[in-house]
């Protein structure tokens, strides 16, 4: 059971998120017009946001501790938010901005925190070798500290992913393994790419406990990380959780998808925001002026960030050629 | 190019002229089906298969689980029974999760048979960076999977050649790697050069693997390019035009590497300038400099200009990468240095 | 016989501003029927633009250029 703080401190995480993701979101596209054109404006590349997957980063975080490690995929700012990493160098980053975190070298698929041992990448189901890893560094130096690997379920058909549960299983390492399923790996959906309902089997399968958590609901979510991830931090092992949530956007931004018909609306109504708020001030956990007035506050940290990244020095050139070795 | 392309036929983009090229093959021939992620309904990321599903539907374009080793092997399985996949491997920075299928199986099965089984495999791959996708999303890679011996590799840089290429590639009974450099497709969703649009005959043609096209003619020095970095080279030597006489190489295919036309175009110039989007080191370039210097380094007068991309991995920021990538600029100071 | 082409309605907001992408077929050239001439996008979502009747293009919206859904974009003669 979660207490009433925390559940409203639930809502103001996810709100701050989406808040970010909305202003990238914004930002991004302002200034590629009239043309469209992925590499113009201040933010160039390709663009993952996590609309929707709120739940799962917050109630994931709420768990874990800054020495924890979270190895996270493609689309990464929730899980980076949730976790503790600073928001003004994510931006920019995010931005090319040498006071970035990585001073502009890995933009948003690659941002690394070693501080907050956060990091994601842009291979499907590669992070998760190396959380493994990580895993067994904690259990060798003998913290009780837990490492997370969180892919989506397009992953899970990926070798990595296979390979990554037999050994930690076999090993009995402090991971856990979060599958965010949301239905899409791009364009492909999960029901043809994936023959079982249920992913959480393929943990059984590899001998360790395994859940599948649908609702998309923070507190539920909640709960199911605090069983993995207390098993972890005592020695039990691994476990598996596959999260069923919803991506409210596009596999990345500029994807007219097409491919997802009505699904689409019906996607967004799922918005799990709204239906958390609703919740909360049914409960009289909150009132609309307290929602509004987080909401604002979240919307001015993250206009500060971007700020703070807009007005941060680019890189030098020369800069491109340092950090291939150390 | 070499060929002479009818006065009015209508243009395409490079996107276009392949799909078109691997729906005409199909048409042709019930072997060929596509098996890669996104290539259904989606059309392919970078627009490779483009109208396919409409006309082929889901048993003959098939969209893939996220499983390179599964369904790379499974092209290989089909292939070596007779049928004539066209398999896309979305990113070719993807090779990583995958390459024992291609280099140890997709290219030894012929070899390892002795000659009794054959691989008539078509991988096709998106390459290349120019526009922020950073260190893992951005890289060419053609010398790598060119090292490995046993399998084709071509990279068109134009429409014309794209098709052809492709028709070739899946005619071909050999493993052919076809990487298309995503700044030559024409998307309208990204910046592009004028020389990703151009005629593409309606019907049927081929282009041979393993010959280069001298895609501008000239005397003063020989510029060996291929994909993207062709556009770029053709852009300089038109702007050199009166001033110096640019032969600008296109390569087309990096394996059988068209080495004969290198040399004579050297021996033609004296003066040799590479350009390349792989890594510079341990790759292609190399290979172009030792094919003269194994055959006669007294052709050169000046030492060999490598506009290469340095041995750093591709860098988010767009200040970073430009200053990296082979742009304009810097071949046209290769093309002075080389000239002076 | 002369005729024109508009921007296609592709977009649910009839107002919403879509791009001449790419240009296929130049002024001056001439043009089969149903031959592509251009590619259109609007919200991300492109199509391609057929000419209706064979004869003379004249581009009437430069290439990256903005148009309105409906707005005439070229004219074959």
């Amino acid at each position: 059971m979660v207490d009433n703080d925390t559940r409203v401190d639930f809502y103001r995480q996810m709100v701050r998120i989406r808040a970010y993701e909305a202003a990238l979101q914004a930002n991004y596209h302002a200034d590629k017009t009239p043309q469209w054109d992925i590499g113009a404006g201040l933010i160039p590349g390709e663009m993952h946001l996590a609309a929707g997957q709120e739940p799962v980063a917050v109630g994931l975080c709420a768990n874990l501790v800054k020495d924890d490690a979270i190895t996270g995929p493609h689309r990464p700012h929730h899980l980076a938010l949730a976790k503790g990493v600073d928001i003004n160098k994510m931006t920019a980053e995010i931005y090319g901005r040498d006071t970035g975190l990585c001073h502009g070298k890995g933009g948003h698929m690659h941002l690394f925190d070693p501080e907050q041992h956060f990091s994601c990448s842009g291979i499907i189901a590669e992070g998760m070798p190396v959380a493994v890893g990580q895993a067994l560094a904690f259990s060798r130096k003998g913290t009780d500290n837990v490492a997370v690997a969180v892919a989506g379920e397009g992953a899970a058909n990926q070798g990595a992913f296979h390979e990554a549960l037999n050994l930690a299983a076999m090993w009995k390492l402090p991971v856990v393994f979060i599958i965010e399923d949301n239905d899409w790996a791009i364009s492909v959906a999960r029901d043809t790419a994936t023959p079982i309902k249920d992913g959480s089997l393929r943990g059984t399968a590899y001998g360790m406990p395994s859940q599948r958590v649908e609702g998309n609901d923070v507190e539920m979510i909640y709960e199911a990380c605090k069983t993995a991830v207390e098993r972890a931090r005592a020695g039990g092992g691994p476990t598996l959780l596959e999260i069923h949530t919803v991506r409210m956007w596009g596999h990345f931004e500029g994807d007219a998808q097409a491919y997802r018909g009505d699904e689409l609306n019906e996607a967004n109504e799922r918005d799990p925001i709204p239906a958390y708020e609703k919740r909360l001030v049914s409960a009289g956990l909150l009132t609309e002026d307290q929602a509004a007035q987080i909401k604002a506050e979240a919307e001015a940290e993250v206009q500060a960030a971007i700020d703070f990244a807009t007005s941060s020095p680019e890189p030098k050139p020369s800069d491109a050629y340092l950090h291939v070795f150390a | 190019m070499t060929a002479t392309i009818d006065a009015g036929t209508r243009r395409v983009t490079t996107a276009k002229a392949i799909s078109e090229g691997i729906a005409q093959e199909m048409r042709a021939n019930p072997d060929v089906f596509v098996m890669g992620e996104d290539v259904g309904p989606y059309g392919g990321i970078f627009g490779s298969t483009g109208g396919l599903f409409e006309e082929f539907g889901s048993t003959r374009i098939i969209d893939t689980p996220i499983s390179e080793t599964g369904f790379i092997g499974a092209g290989i399985g089909a292939a070596v029974e007779g049928m004539r996949p066209v398999v896309e491997l979305m990113f070719v920075d993807f090779f990583g999760v995958c390459f024992d299928q291609i280099y140890n199986h997709m290219a030894k099965i012929h070899y390892e048979s002795g000659g009794n089984v054959k691989v008539p495999m078509v991988l096709m791959t998106a390459v290349g960076g120019g526009y922020s996708d950073a260190a893992q999303h951005s890289q060419c890679l053609w010398a790598t999977f060119a090292h490995m011996p046993g399998m084709k590799v071509v990279a068109p840089s134009n429409p014309y050649d794209a098709k052809g290429l492709m028709i070739s590639a899946i005619r071909d009974d050999n493993p052919v790697v076809f990487m298309f450099h995503k700044g030559v497709m024409g998307l309208p969703w990204m910046a592009k050069n004028p020389r990703s649009i151009g005629p593409v005959p309606e019907e049927e043609y081929t282009v041979p693997i393993g010959k280069a096209a001298i895609a501008h003619e000239g005397s003063d020095v020989t510029v060996v390019s291929l994909s993207i970095s062709v556009q770029h080279c053709l852009d300089v030597a038109e702007e050199l035009e009166g001033t110096t006489s640019v032969e600008v190489i296109d390569l087309r295919s990096v394996v059988p590497l068209d080495r004969e036309a290198i040399l004579a175009s050297v021996a033609k110039t004296g003066k040799l300038v590479i350009v390349d989007e792989d890594y510079k080191s341990f790759g292609l370039s190399g290979e172009i400099v030792a094919t003269i210097a194994d055959q006669d380094p007294s052709m050169l007068k000046k030492p060999v200009e490598r506009v290469c991309y340095p041995d750093v991995p591709v860098p988010y920021a767009r200040v970073l990468e430009y200053e990296a990538l082979p742009t304009r600029d810097k071949i046209k100071a290769a093309i002075a240095k080389v000239t002076a | 016989m002369s005729e024109t082409i508009t921007f296609p309605e592709m977009s649910n907001d009839p107002d919403a501003e879509g791009v001449v992408a790419t240009w296929f077929a130049n002024t001056g050239e001439t043009v089969k029927a149903g031959q592509v001439i251009a590619e259109v996008m609007v919200d991300k979502v492109s199509v391609d633009v057929e000419a209706p009747i064979a004869g003379t293009i004249t581009c009437l919206v430069e290439e990256e250029g903005t148009a309105k859904q409906g707005q005439e974009i070229a004219r074959i003669d």
